[in-house]
């Protein structure tokens, strides 16, 4: 199970901010037409940028910790994964200290 | 400069420029995002620990690319830029298209 272990901290992620949305208010999962295209409009230029970083060689992925699946151009199915979930927690974050903030959720 | 390094600096002066000139968001300014902003790279520290600390890392890094500065769990300091741009860069995207919305008459 080690090559899971780099998607199973994506999961993590994504189970542990859950409650920001469900329990704190925060409403990104509830605004997913909005959410793809934010997502979408970070995650194309970090990719491109991970792109050339894996090509020039400034980072290398664990074969013990991946699972060796690679979407394309050398990049890692957990990568693709990370340019998702991290805006998400990001998005829930914010949503959420607005809530608690009173500033209501955008 | 290394090149991760540089790569680093690049894409948070794009972010900052997003937000303060392109979007017109102005995250920057507002105590709310930055408080945001540090619960972020709070977790951070222990999530991308995880994932570069030295012992068993997932992603290693080429030493020659990077500044070799590496703090709490051997994460490289420029992770913490790149994370700056990509939390920066994606909030700001999101409230523009919330503004957007908003002008068109749909849910704030």
């Amino acid at each position: 199970m080690d090559r899971f272990q780099y998607l199973a901290v994506m999961a993590a992620c994504v189970a542990i901010t859950l409650p920001l949305e469900f329990v704190l208010g925060a409403r990104v999962w509830r605004r997913p037409g909005r959410l793809v295209r934010s997502i979408a409009a970070v995650a194309i230029p970090f990719l491109v940028w991970d792109v050339i970083a894996i090509a020039r060689g400034h980072w290398t992925f664990s074969e013990r910790y991946t699972t060796g699946w690679i979407v394309a151009a050398g990049v890692p199915v957990e990568e693709v994964t990370f340019f998702a979930v991290i805006p998400v927690c990001a998005l829930l974050t914010l949503g959420a200290v607005r809530r608690m903030r009173g500033e209501g959720s955008r | 400069m290394p090149e991760y390094t540089l790569a680093t600096l690049g894409a948070m002066l794009v972010a900052v420029v997003v937000d303060l000139r392109v979007l017109r968001t102005r995250l920057l300014t507002q105590r709310t995002f930055l408080l945001s902003l540090g619960i972020m790279f709070f977790f951070q520290i222990f999530v991308d620990g995880w994932l570069t600390k030295l012992s068993s890392p997932i992603v290693i890094y080429a030493a020659e690319h990077a500044s070799g500065i590496r703090v709490f769990f051997d994460s490289p300091i420029e992770d913490f830029g790149f994370g700056f741009a990509l939390i920066l860069g994606v909030c700001s995207v999101w409230d523009a298209l919330a503004a957007r919305d908003a002008r068109r008459g749909g849910r704030p």
